[in-house]
Order: structure tokens, then sequence, then C-alpha cells
């Protein structure tokens, strides 16, 4: 009787401390979940950002400008150019 | 020592009194009610002091949504959400001895005036919205002086990369991310989002270490794919633009639309604005002349009223017809040249009023107005798009002969130009008239049968030559393309003053190419002052810029006969260039 009421006493020491143990425990990994959360949504931003970069420096009227003043390019004259036709029945 | 000096019996020493225990007793019992009163103040009356400091651990925290993107029909952006800084002040917390080299450089990365800011900031009354949407690297700096009392939280703006040639499609949100314009206003609630939020606790030092429940998680809006080629829209534009300024119009509008699927491949408006930057619009810029405007299309209804009599099989193409001189009541009805005999397809190619008005009066002015309501006139066009307008078609039993005989040749009836390119698509369509998108569509929609195939391919014929020899078109050329169209010049119309006799509308509608026609593209030039007016001169060039690198554009094979264009090559021995994102 009185050595299972120690062990008793003992389990249950030892089950609060494990119970601060695991609150801390969760505690930290929630923070860290949440940094990570954080860290994901700048990461989305930063690839917005740089998808509307890519679009703003890749936009048609840009390259026209860039090919026609800085590089003196010309839309090919219809007479020069060659249409090529895929066979149909090789696809 | 003298112990037992005083107390001698050892036994009396042992035997407490009674009253002690009833002391101890009684203090106990008072600790334990002391106890239980404080927990009750604490529970009660006195909690708010708790309430206070529990606060400061809980939190709830807002978390975002973005705003869909619009992308076109390759999935380019068109419209973007990024993030962007808010600059809060609390200026109780501020300190007054701030030291003035702080303020200027706080006052020049606002982009504020300095004493205007100064003023600003010792104003002791609550926090207040120093500037919004701040650039984060901008922001960032302002973090850097480190002014006590100066907040910064994140928010969205909206980007748009394609600029002005594209303002009028997709339009712009205000600062709450409401769309005001556009396909941003018409499609606001699919491309909004919902925050979401959740009660947290947070420890010392800011960090988060529980969730208390009660999560919302957010929810993102959806991104929307339109049916506008980036490409052909910024070609469409920069022809437009070219055109006002060339003729030194008031403004100008086009629209492509594909006719197998019925998408609107781009819609082009100038005078037109940068919607990354709105300042001091003016309405005339903000305009959709496309979809908004509405106008007397003049001589483009031409080939509506005829196709319509040879639907009936009143006429054919080679029908000869005395033109001569006509006048219904006192009015006369005129022709740019004198012609005494056109055939049906002279009287499309050289646009002759007198040859049209005699072709609607052998027809019922209910058999014209059931056409004109089949092709759409008079109805607003269901495209998802804030103000899009009908345009007025009068009922026919108001008609009189010579409203007939106008009405053929495009005065006293009103259209929009979208609601005139799509009428073409008849033409285009062998006879259907497709329903129009401005969503990108998986599969060509049914359309409802107007003319017979024959008659839209005899009209398609008949369109040719107004851009040939002979026609008033020939500007409307398109080098490898067989192409046609009708010209039209028509008065603008000052209310019920009549005509402005010196104010002009220039018109073109086309098809190409005319063997296997894919696209259908208006044009309309507001005012043209610097040389001609005609429509065969102002906007028929712009149809041919449009038309020529379209067809290019959407890999549509040349049909005219220049020289041998198309070869046929063995695939397997040509190498393939796949372009991959």
């Amino acid at each position: 009787m009185n050595r299972s009421v120690v062990i008793l006493i003992l389990a249950l020491m030892a089950s609060s401390l494990m119970l601060v143990y695991s609150q801390q425990r969760s505690r930290m990994l929630y923070a860290e979940k949440n940094r990570l959360e954080i860290k994901q949504a700048r990461l989305n931003q930063e690839w917005s950002r740089l998808e509307y970069e890519q679009r703003e420096l890749s936009k048609s009227s840009r390259i026209v400008d860039i090919a026609t003043k800085q590089l003196h390019m010309k839309d090919p004259k219809q007479d020069k150019t060659i249409y090529v036709k895929e066979k149909a029945n090789e696809r | 020592m003298n112990v037992n000096h005083s107390n001698p019996s050892t036994t009396l020493v042992l035997r407490l009194p009674m009253w002690r225990s009833r002391v101890v007793l009684f203090f106990m019992f008072m600790g334990f009610c002391a106890l239980l009163g404080r927990a009750f103040w604490i529970q009660g009356p006195g909690n708010d002091f708790y309430a206070e400091k529990g606060k400061r651990v809980n939190r709830v925290i807002t978390l975002p949504s973005v705003r869909g993107k619009i992308l076109d029909r390759n999935g380019e952006i068109l419209a973007t959400s990024l993030e962007a800084k808010t600059i809060i002040a609390y200026p109780e917390i501020i300190p007054d001895d701030l030291p003035a080299t702080k303020i200027a450089a706080f006052a020049k990365l606002l982009k504020m005036n300095e004493s205007e800011l100064k003023k600003k900031l010792t104003d002791k009354k609550n926090q207040l919205y120093l500037r919004r949407q701040v650039e984060p690297d901008v922001a960032a700096k302002i973090k850097e002086l480190a002014i006590p009392g100066i907040a910064i939280t994140s928010e969205y703006r909206r980007y748009y990369p394609e600029g002005e040639s594209m303002a009028h499609i997709v339009g712009f949100t205000d600062i709450q991310d409401k769309g005001i314009d556009g396909m941003e206003a018409s499609n606001d609630e699919f491309l909004s989002g919902k925050d979401g939020q959740k009660n947290v606790v947070i420890d010392r030092l800011g960090r988060v270490v529980d969730d208390l429940g009660g999560f919302q998680p957010p929810r993102n809006g959806k991104d929307l794919q339109l049916s506008v080629d980036s490409k052909i829209q910024s070609i469409s534009f920069e022809a437009v633009k070219k055109a006002v300024i060339d003729h030194r119009a008031k403004a100008g509008a086009a629209i492509v639309l594909d006719s197998y699927t019925g998408e609107v491949l781009a819609m082009a408006n100038y005078p037109s604005y940068n919607p990354n930057q709105r300042s001091n619009l003016t309405g005339e810029q903000l305009r959709n002349r496309v979809l908004t405007d509405t106008f007397e299309p003049g001589s483009t209804m031409k080939p509506l009223t005829i196709s319509l009599s040879m639907e009936k099989g009143l006429i054919k193409p080679t029908t000869q017809f005395q033109i001569g001189h006509l006048q219904i009541g006192k009015k006369v009805i005129t022709d740019t040249h004198a012609y005494s005999v056109l055939s049906v397809s002279q009287i499309i190619q050289k646009s002759s009023n007198i040859g049209t008005s005699r072709i609607a009066l052998q027809m019922e002015p209910e058999d014209m107005w059931t056409m004109f309501q089949s092709v759409g006139f008079g109805q607003a066009p269901k495209i998802g798009f804030l103000g899009a307008v009908a345009g007025t078609v009068r009922p026919y039993e108001k008609w009189g002969k010579l409203d007939q005989a106008t009405m053929s040749f495009g005065y006293g009836i009103s259209t929009s130009l979208f609601q005139l390119a799509r009428a073409y698509t008849i033409f285009a369509r062998d006879g259907e008239l497709v329903p129009i998108s401005m969503l990108k569509v998986d599969k060509p929609p049914a359309g409802t049968r107007v003319l017979s195939p024959k008659t839209a391919i005899e009209m398609r014929d008949m369109l040719e030559l107004v851009t040939q020899e002979g026609g008033t078109a020939l500007k409307a050329q398109v080098a490898g393309y067989r192409v046609g169209g009708k010209t039209g010049t028509a008065h603008k119309s000052m209310g019920k003053g009549g005509y402005a006799s010196n104010k002009y509308y220039g018109f073109f509608v086309g098809v190409a190419p005319i063997s296997n026609p894919r696209i259908v593209v208006a044009v309309v030039i507001d005012e043209p002052t610097a040389g001609s007016h005609y429509g065969g001169d102002v906007a028929a060039p712009v149809f041919s810029a449009i038309s020529g690198s379209a067809l290019r554009n959407l890999g549509v094979a040349p049909d005219a006969a220049l020289k041998e264009l198309v070869q046929s090559v063995d695939t397997s021995l040509t190498q393939k260039v796949v372009l991959k994102r």
C-alpha cells in the first residue's frame, strides 16, 4: 500500500513535468510554424513581384520599341516570308 | 540556570490551553475567507486590470487575402496585386524633440512638404495615415529612420504591366481593392478574396506561441483569364493611336473578334490613360468607345441591307440597277459620284446610297427591322461589361419611306462599334451570328443562323471587291491575304440640330481572310481633321495594319496568290523549337 502510493506520486510528478515540457514544445513548434507561414507569404509575394517584373520587361510594346528603335529591325515583307505547313497525316 | 523557578509542574507546561487552538483555527478560517474574497474580486468587479493584461498576450491576427490576377489568353499577366506598405503615425508617441534632419529625410521619403509633415506629426490626435501604397524599398528606408510612433503595415496594390494599351479592358480598382472600371469591376466578386483571421497568444518577444481557435483561413481571389491577346491588343492600340495622331482626330477605337470562337482578341481605344498612375483623368480618356459610344454606322450598314435582299431572293450579285436620281418626298438621296447603272456588287464596291435605297425600298420595313434585331442592334450586348450600350432601332411601324431608305445606308439607326463588329460575324461564319465573349472560350460556341451560307459567301466576295481596284478601300489591303470589308463615312449627328457638315466618323469593318475567315475587325476614327475624312482613307489603313499582324500572330496561312508562299514540309526533318516558360 505504502509502496504503490510512492509509485503513483512519482508517476504523477513525471507526468506533470512532461506536461510542462510538451506545452513548451507545442508553443515553440507553433511559433516556428507561424514563422514559416510568414516566410511563405513573403516568398509568394516575391514570386508575384518577379513575375510582374518579367512581364513588364517582356511586354510586346517594349519589345517592338527596342526592336525598331534600337536594333532597327523591321517586320518581314509578306513576299519574303515562306509559310511552312505541317503535313496533317504525319502528326 | 533557574528553570523550575516559575513553573515547577511539567505536566502543567504540556497542557496547552484550549483558546490557543481556537485562535489558530480562527486565523486559518479568516485566511481562507480572505482568499475566497480575493478570488471573487478578481473574477468579478476587479477583473478589468487582468483583462487588460490579458489583451497584451492575446491577439487577433488578420490573415490578408490576395486579389486574383487578370491574365490574357496566353496566361500573360494583365493585372496583379503586389504588396505595398502603409505608413501610420501615432502622434502621442512621437517625441517633440525629433531632430530636424530626421524629419527632412522622412518628408523626402514620403514625398511630402516638410512643414506640412511637421504639422501633422505634432497634431496630437489619434493615429493617421501618412501615406498608403508605398513601395516596399521606400518603407524599408523609413523603418531605418527608427522614429518612435511610426508604424508600417502591409496591404496590396494593383499593378497593370500593359499600361495604357489595355486600360479600357482591364479597368482598375480603388484604394480598397474594389473594382471600379472594366473587367476589374464586372468580375469584382470573382477576383476578390476574403481575409481570414486567427486568435493567438504571443510571448514577451512578440512571437506567436499558441492558437486560441477561431481560425478562419483567408480565401484568395481567383485568377481571371480573358480572351484578349496582349500582342494583338498592343498592335491594335498602336495602329489606332497612330491614325488618331496622323489625321488629327478627336479619338479612335478598334475591335478584333475571333469569328470561330466569338472571342474578343483586342479592343483598343485612344485617347487612353495609364492605369498605374491615375491622377487628373478625364472622361475622354476613360471612355471605352467600342462599347459605350453609339453612332450612326453609315455605309457599313449596306452589306446587311443587301444580304437580306439576297437572302429573300429579290436580287443576285449580278442584278443590274438603274441608279439615276432618287427623291423621296422633299429629300434627295445623293451619292459622291453620279452613276447610271450599277450591279449589286458594284453598289457595295462603290458604296452607292441610291442603289442601296432602291434595293431597300423593294422590301418590307418589318423584314429590315427583324434583320437588324437578329444581328443584335438595339440590344445591349451580354458580355459582362459595365456600361455596354444598346443603340437604337426605332420600331418599324413608325418608319416612313424616307426612314427606310436612310436606314438602309446607316442613318436614323445607331449602334456601337462592338455591335457592328459582331453583326459582321454573320459574313465571316457563313451566315451565323456568334455569341461574343470577353473571357477565354474552350470550344467554339454554337451560332444563330441569320443568313444561308450561300448568301454569306457571296457577300464576302462582294466585300473583297471593296478593297480592290474600283472600290472605296484600297488601303485596307493586306499583303498575302484576301481581305474584304466595308467603308463608312458618317456625318456626326448633332442631336435635334441635324448633322454637322464638317464633322465625320470614318469607319471600316472587315473580314479576313476571305477564303476562310478567322477575324472580324472594326475601326472607327472620330472627327478626322487633317487630310481626307473618308473611312477608306482614315480607318481602312488601321484595319490593314491590325489584320496583317493579327493573322500572322494567329498563324493563319496566307490565302492570296502572291507567289508560292505555302510550302509543305516534312515535319520529321525540321527541327522543332519548343519554347517553354
